[in-house]
């Protein structure tokens, strides 16, 4: 694999992840890291809906008329969209997970990840990289969701994945982190430790 | 080519958007079969819950099969009545009211354009002596739906389950998420003689001197969700209200049989602790 194609799947998922260094995506990952599975299955969407749509609009993007761009992305991402809903909601094992995140999931349409994505790489770039991309940023946008939702279901709760954990040593919930407040003060906590580590980011 | 052309960007933006919406159709109706499954097997989960067959969550651990063997397993009766407590049809089987059932009655209810016949509100008699009938309004975003569980003949709630489809997170959601808001229903008695059948209440329904809920109509609403504790309340009084000749009918005869020292179907399983001096009154 070349350098550059590493670059694109590699740059995502740390040094210019979406949530910590780009900023975006902030209100789902408040909303959807009560529980690890709820965030699982929202990484998981967010991943399949960025791949796929960057990989149409990439195969589209010579054809598309630039004045009307931004509509025909919305279009394929609200597909997109739609049909990860669709599937969520007909799978018994899934139906649950799909209630519990209830408007999220529609929502992915307005994450700035996906449609920053198409519109800064994917009109850009061949099919490959373009999903290559796409796929990446959904997962550095699933990797801080599921470290955010590890503590907090852990702490929140004291079960992962609906098991017990800390409760079985008589740990008590704490209220706190399971409001939303906490996953940003959680978020906040895992930008200064990538800072921290990651120097040329920080402000002089 | 010129991609920038106005025939050619109108005709590409119909082209993609018809192609996406046969696709997205056909999608959806492939899957509608699951969906609904899926969405039954909820209600069924719903209304066990409310029925005190356990908490959600245990009744969440079963499959979907398994709700609905459970729920063939613990029906007594099923039935449709009209706005005068008259039984319309009996419900066969596992046949259950989805939401978008319960909205079409909710409009049948209150009247107006949409409505589209005589209201037919389902009657749900469980094994274990609670008849559940279900509510349907509107919270501050989007519908909310739940049910009601009643000791039979009797207007003594015994628990009760609500859902929404966008309440506030945190606030409104609290209809569904919070058990605890639920488990005020229990033990409180509606008022079917009145426009307010239950009220939901800010600052706190009356308690007694041990700091326990009077048995009344009175429910505490829920902290910083005043819209949905509203719609919640208009929810409740509509649906109760159209069920009120059902339900008074139902304790008078239950009253009745225990008067004259029968036991009765449907009613109150200790029937003998009906009270001594309304018997007398008669």
């Amino acid at each position: 694999m070349d350098a550059k194609l590493k670059e694109t799947i590699l740059n995502p998922i740390f040094k210019g992840n979406p949530i910590t260094v780009l900023v975006l995506g902030i209100c789902s990952s408040l909303a959807v890291t009560v529980t690890l599975k709820g965030a699982l299955v929202m990484a998981l969407s967010v991943i399949v809906v960025c791949g796929i749509s960057s990989l149409i609009l990439s195969l589209l993007r010579n054809t598309i008329p630039g004045r009307v761009r931004i509509i025909v992305q919305l279009v394929v991402v609200a597909m997109m969209v739609i049909l990860v809903d669709q599937v969520l909601k007909s799978f018994e094992a899934t139906y649950a997970i799909d209630k519990q995140l209830s408007v999220y999931i529609g929502l992915i349409i307005t994450n700035c990840i996906v449609m920053g994505r198409i519109e800064a790489f994917a009109l850009g770039n061949k099919p490959w990289p373009s999903f290559l991309d796409g796929v990446a940023n959904g997962a550095g946008y699933g990797l801080i969701l599921i470290i955010v939702a590890f503590f907090r279901e852990l702490l929140g709760s004291g079960t992962l994945f609906g098991i017990d954990i800390l409760n079985r040593f008589g740990y008590v919930p704490n209220n706190l982190v399971i409001l939303p407040p906490f996953a940003l003060i959680l978020l906040g906590c895992i930008v200064w430790v990538q800072r921290s580590i990651q120097k040329d980011l920080q402000e002089k | 080519m010129n991609t920038n052309n106005n025939v050619y960007t109108v005709i590409y933006t119909t082209v993609i958007v018809v192609l996406v919406a046969a696709l997205l159709a056909f999608v959806s109706q492939s899957l509608k079969a699951k969906q609904d499954a899926n969405e039954k097997a909820e209600t069924i989960s719903q209304m066990l819950t409310s029925a005190q067959y356990g908490t959600k969550a245990e009744l969440d651990k079963l499959g979907n099969a398994a709700k609905l063997d459970k729920y063939a397993q613990e029906i007594d009766k099923a039935f449709v009545i009209n706005l005068d407590g008259q039984v319309v049809r009996e419900l066969e089987g596992i046949d259950v009211y989805s939401p978008k059932q319960l909205k079409r009655e909710n409009y049948n209810i209150k009247g107006g354009p949409n409505k589209t016949g005589e209201p037919e509100l389902p009657v749900f008699i469980f094994k274990n002596g609670r008849t559940v009938v279900p509510i349907y309004g509107a919270g501050l975003w989007g519908p909310i739906w739940g049910y009601i569980s009643f000791e039979n003949g009797t207007a003594t709630m015994t628990g009760a389950y609500f859902d929404h489809e966008s309440e506030t997170a945190g606030l409104g959601a609290k209809i569904k998420d919070d058990p605890s808001f639920q488990k005020e229903f229990v033990g409180e008695v509606a008022d079917f003689g009145q426009a307010n059948v239950i009220e939901i209440v800010k600052g706190g329904a009356p308690k007694d001197a041990e700091g326990k809920s009077v048995a009344d109509n009175k429910i505490d609403a829920i902290t910083g969700a005043t819209m949905t504790s509203q719609g919640l309340d208009a929810a409740i009084d509509t649906w109760l209200a159209a069920y009120a000749k059902y339900f008074l009918a139902q304790e008078k005869s239950c009253q009745k049989s225990c008067c004259e020292g029968k036991e009765a179907h449907d009613c109150k399983e200790e029937a003998h602790d009906c009270e001594q001096h309304k018997c007398e009154e008669e």
